[in-house]
């Protein structure tokens, strides 16, 4: 009966705004900071986010100290602390950006606090039907276990690094054309790359968030990261290291807004349209508008190997015939540290 | 649409000569082939407007001194000399019909009886004189009679309250999901729905797709929308005032009716004979079945259900005292894709005395409890918990009225009632410490008022209505109230410290004075200008951030920090009968002003919060209207026109720049709908067969579309900046409905088939137009309609 689908309207000519999105933490570095312009909220192919090059980034923290981010080579728009720059527990950080065409512009002064630890990371199979599908889709949910502190109001932000998975081939279903000198069809794998390592940058889709209002003191489970089975991940084995980080009051609220707005659904009690506003100004025009969020966070984390007997329900999976070293990002050795 | 509103225009035009029921000259009955004695003289009686048979009604003939009472089917047979006869047909409550015949041999006669005094009750919308809105110096008080709701559409099956509300001038709803009403410009909160005299927090079933009233336990129902009698009080906009009926202390009977929706029976009869009677009425949903065939699989695994159950019982002790006991509740629950369920129940009990002191003087005297219950309960597996709130009510009203004459009376009283609210407390419900108990905390409060009324007229020309109220209210401890720092915007960061009020202890007080006042000139018995002005206060305050009344809204008293809000109302009206009343019409103009209504804060956790005040932004509002009307009562064809140009603003000024909202202009409320048309025709095909239909188109509500598109942590987001700016695509939507009395056999039999068709042409009328980044598609706006396609409904409802 109720249906929701696309619909063409006229959205006002989108303004170009600098967006700032970036988290220095108490973990490895280089941390990075990346900057784009806002542009029209529209259909399929209008209004392309844009990164913003050649701007002068640096970070400065509470003593005075100054640390200058060089923009990547490849990642145009993102600025790069050293990598031997850590955020440190009790200092404030402000942001500093001069643009190309000369403004400036500065964040409000963040102060790092210490994250908890992640005692353990429990696992939980999700999954949700599709309409006009038989399998639904399905997907793996990391807990994290945290005693949380007492003393104090904690906002937790959790992030996952790239994942990296085995991959396996079916060398029992390649079977090369027959030929007169071949006429039958015996499998024929190739000796080199029946298994693969496989490094997949992803994001996590949703935002996973939390405050301590109501496990304030208590060791509790919260859901912090969710990987879908996409009938490669889970194959075999998957290890993600589950990163969490103490961000400050203002920052959990204005994720809890990016988040609010990025699971709207469409039913008739979703919240009104909020303007999300970040932590940066402009020191030339205080009216103009700067979007985005600059943290600084205390970090804490924990890696996890998954094993597709962990799941309770899986995708089936995708075949890959017979060289794994076809799929992207897949490389025959595995990385150094893979310790399952 | 031109087209529609030709059609309607057409059809409004014929039949509008209603015909006579009784012949002005002797009429001639049966076949002349010389009989002389025995001539059998059959016929039936039945009501003009509602074509039902009259059981029980006389049929006289003065001139051999026999009277007949006619059968289950309304017939009767006489036999007659030929002759002149003055036949006489009389039913209680109807009009006698003199009916001169000459008998010349066998025939029949068909009868058709009009209800007396409010002869034209079943379709006048004004009351039961027809020229009432002409006449008294009420303003804006519309009553419908279940009679009048019947004749429109049904919506899934049932004659519906809210909506049959939503069709009048200056009424309006938010969408086809909402279950509230916005009167004249009002939020649905500021409508004090009021059932037997109890306050009902939730007028809905199922987020508003039904209303939470079972119309066959309803009398009939009044909507009082620009001056409000002064014995009203509690709410700034409107007053709805619904009356169950009494049960019948001569003989049980009944009600029954299915749906594919829903099915309903209520029943009642003398509990003790010509004494006490007693009226029990019950409605349950079916619609599991429905929401199961859907396809789209969030749907598909919810489960939805709900029932109504009233009980009356009415003692007319002697003639002068009457006693009333009506119980009255609801419930509702809704599981969410099975892991998340919300519910809600309306519970209210009310005791009622009237009485005749003596012929001037009577008194009213009322009691009442109601509560609202509603609660939210997390069963995925993670850190389960229970969320439950509740709103208790308790109160008492007593009227006097006395009355110097027919055109002089007095109205005088006082109220007081205390209200407690459970805003929310979480109950973890899952094994293991993983999640903290929590409780907001509780609040209470007291109002009392006192009010007098004076009606009076001047000779036929003047007419003039003024009274008074007056209200208090006082917020009461236990609480901890938080200071906050002075000169800077109420927030977390600027609370400086907490004061500690005891049980019972006065934390806050208000009162203020709401004069009311009304004046009516007359041209002629047939047009008349009336002029109105009322302020009104309250108390409490729905904070929602959602566009419908929710159960996971929260209702918060007034406090020191929330003030009342207030209303100021001038109105204006023009009206005028033609025809013989059969046609009425009516133009009116409003202004109202408004102050403290709620506005909240970017991304406001209103759930569970403890601070509210730290969320909330006091805003004044503004609205004004003119509202067109004209109304056909008689004939073939009845129906209405209603037509409003409205507007509903908002305007948020604070000391702190960045609290603005729309940087302290005034903007469009939600529920701003400037062009707001209403058609609705009745067209009887023959005694029992009519087809209704309702047209409604109005304006798309305020949305705010993104002022950018920027990413954030691999997100698509929209930038918002100024509130309510943009629209959403026009509302219009036609229904029909056929219905068929069928007369059989027995009383079992004699029922009524309605089918009907909601949204016609399968319109896809958004509720809400929303920007969403979703997975596998592009950032993009999206629409979701409530009801996309027509929507059939069948229903058969049988009296007993």
């Amino acid at each position: 009966m109720a249906c929701i689908d696309p619909y063409q309207v006229d959205v006002p000519q989108g303004q170009q705004l600098l967006t700032v999105e970036g988290l220095i933490h108490t973990g490895l570095g280089p941390h990075s900071i990346t900057l784009t312009r806002s542009d029209t909220y529209g259909s399929v192919f209008e209004g392309l986010v844009r990164p913003v090059t050649g701007a002068t980034v640096v970070i400065r923290d509470n003593e005075g100290r100054i640390i200058f981010l060089t923009e990547g080579q490849e990642a145009r728009g993102s600025y790069f602390t050293p990598v031997d720059f850590r955020a440190e527990i009790g200092k404030s950080y402000t942001l500093q950006i001069q643009t190309a065409d000369g403004r400036v512009y500065t964040s409000l002064p963040e102060r790092v606090e210490s994250a908890p630890e992640i005692e353990n990371i429990n696992l939980n199979t999700v999954t949700v039907p599709v309409e006009g599908e038989t399998t639904p889709r399905s997907g793996v949910q990391l807990i994290s276990e945290i005693n949380d502190p007492a003393d104090q109001n904690n906002f937790y932000f959790w992030r996952i690094s790239p994942l990296v998975y085995v991959l396996e081939t079916r060398p029992d279903l390649f079977t090369p054309r027959p030929t007169p000198e071949k006429p039958d069809r015996i499998p024929e794998p190739k000796p080199c790359c029946a298994v693969c390592y496989r490094t997949e940058i992803t994001g996590n889709q949703s935002l996973f968030i939390a405050q301590d209002d109501n496990f304030n003191g208590l060791t509790t489970r919260i859901p912090a990261g969710f990987i879908e089975d996409d009938g490669l991940r889970f194959v075999n084995k998957l290890r993600v290291d589950l990163r969490q980080y103490a961000i400050s009051q203002e920052a959990y609220r204005f994720l809890r807004l990016v988040k609010q707005q990025a699971e709207i659904s469409g039913s008739i009690f979703d919240p009104p349209p909020a303007t999300i506003r970040g932590n940066m100004i402009s020191l030339d025009n205080p009216e103009e508008v700067v979007l985005g969020y600059f943290m600084a966070a205390g970090e804490s984390s924990r890696r996890i190997y998954i094993d597709n007997s962990d799941l309770t329900f899986n995708q089936i999976a995708a075949t890959i015939p017979d060289d794994c070293r076809v799929v992207a990002w897949a490389n025959v050795d595995p990385p150094v540290d893979w310790n399952p | 649409m031109k087209k529609i509103l030709l059609l309607f225009l057409f059809l409004m035009g014929q039949g509008a000569w209603a015909q006579t029921t009784a012949p002005t000259k002797r009429e001639v009955i049966g076949r002349d082939i010389g009989q002389l004695k025995g001539i059998k003289i059959s016929g039936r009686i039945i009501d003009e407007i509602s074509g039902e048979a009259l059981v029980g009604a006389t049929v006289t003939v003065p001139e051999l001194e026999i009277t007949k009472i006619t059968d289950n089917n309304g017939a009767f047979e006489l036999i007659l000399d030929r002759a002149e006869y003055n036949i006489q047909f009389r039913y209680v409550g109807y009009e006698t019909i003199d009916y001169p015949i000459t008998a010349v041999g066998d025939g029949r006669i068909s009868i058709r009886m009009l209800q007396e005094d409010f002869q034209l009750d079943d379709v006048v919308i004004f009351g039961r004189d027809p020229e009432k809105n002409i006449r008294s110096t009420d303003m804006g008080a519309i009553t419908l009679s279940m009679n009048t709701m019947r004749e429109l559409p049904p919506f899934l099956g049932e004659v519906d309250i809210v909506r049959s509300l939503a069709t009048l001038p200056g009424v309006s709803q938010v969408g086809e999901a909402s279950s509230g009403l916005n009167v004249r410009g009002g939020g649905v909160d500021q409508n004090l729905i009021q059932f037997a005299g109890a306050p009902i927090y939730n007028p809905s079933h199922m987020f508003g797709l039904f209303t939470a009233f079972n119309a066959d336990v309803v009398n009939d129902v009044t909507l009082y929308k620009a001056v409000v009698p002064a014995k009203f009080g509690g709410r700034s906009s409107a007053i709805l005032d619904i009356l169950p009926k009494a049960g019948s202390v001569a003989k049980w009977g009944g009600d029954l009716m299915l749906s594919n929706y829903s099915g309903k029976l209520s029943v009642n009869g003398p509990l003790i004979k010509d004494k006490v009677s007693i009226l029990g009425g019950f409605r349950i949903s079916y619609i599991n079945w429905f929401l199961n065939s859907l396809s789209n699989p969030t749907v598909k695994n919810s489960q939805a259900n709900f029932y109504d159950g009233n009980l009356v019982i009415s003692a007319p002790i002697s003639e002068n005292n009457e006693f009333t006991y009506s119980y009255y509740t609801s419930y509702d629950d809704f599981a969410f894709a099975s892991d998340t369920t919300i519910s809600w129940k309306n519970t209210a009990h009310s005791l009622q005395w009237k009485s005749r002191l003596t012929a001037k003087l009577s008194l009213e005297a009322l009691g009442y409890y109601s509560g609202y219950d509603y609660g939210i309960f997390n069963q995925s597996g993670i850190n389960d918990f229970d969320i439950n709130s509740s709103i208790q009510d308790l109160g008492g009203k007593l009227f006097l009225g006395y009355n110097f004459s027919e055109t002089n009376k007095v109205v005088f009283g006082g109220e007081y009632k205390q209200v407690a609210i459970q805003p929310g407390e979480l109950i973890p419900t899952g094994p293991g410490e993983e999640i903290l108990p929590q409780k907001v905390q509780d609040e209470a409060g007291r109002e009392a008022g006192v009010h007098f009324q004076h009606e009076f007229e001047l000779g036929e020309k003047f007419g003039f209505s003024y009274g008074l109220r007056y209200d208090t209210y006082q917020y009461l401890g236990p609480r901890v109230v938080r200071q906050y720092e002075e000169n800077k915007p109420v927030s977390d960061g600027s609370a400086i410290g907490e004061t500690n009020y005891g049980d019972g202890e006065v934390i806050q007080t208000y009162d203020g004075l709401g004069p009311r006042a009304s004046f009516r000139y007359s041209f002629s018995k047939s047009s008349s200008i009336k002029l109105g002005y009322n302020k009104m206060y309250q108390f409490i305050h729905l904070i929602s951030n959602t566009a419908t009344i929710a159960p996971t809204d929260v209702w918060k008293l007034s406090d020191n920090f929330l003030e009342p809000q207030i209303a100021d109302q001038y109105s204006l009206g023009f009206y005028n009968n033609f025809k013989g009343n059969i046609f009425e019409t009516s133009i009116e103009v409003y202004y109202k002003d408004l102050q403290n209504v709620v506005e909240y804060k970017d991304g406001a956790t209103l759930i569970m919060q403890n601070h509210l005040e730290t969320e909330l932004i006091p805003a004044e509002g503004q609205a004004y209207g003119v509202e067109l009307y004209v109304k056909k009562n008689l004939g073939r064809l009845t129906g209405w026109v209603s037509y409003t140009y409205s507007r509903s603003l908002r305007r948020v000024i604070t000391p702190f720049e960045e609290e603005n909202i729309n940087d302290g202009e005034w903007y469009a409320s939600n529920f701003d709908k400037p062009h707001d048309l209403t058609l609705i025709g009745n067209y009887k095909v023959s005694t029992n067969t009519s087809i209704s239909a309702t047209f409604a188109y109005s304006t798309g509500r305020p949305v705010t579309f993104p002022e950018a598109k920027f990413d954030y942590s691999g997100n698509s987001l929209a930038y918002f900046d100024s509130r309510n700016q943009q629209r959403i695509p026009d509302f219009h939507r036609l229904d029909l409905a056929v219905n068929f009395k069928f007369k059989g056999e027995g009383r079992f039999f004699d029922g009524d088939w309605t089918f009907s068709v909601l949204n016609v042409y399968g319109r896809k009328n958004p509720f809400s137009i929303f920007f969403d980044d979703a997975q596998d598609s592009p950032p993009q706006a999206l629409r979701l309609a409530i009801l996309g396609v027509p929507l059939p409904s069948l229903s058969y409802a049988i009296k007993f």
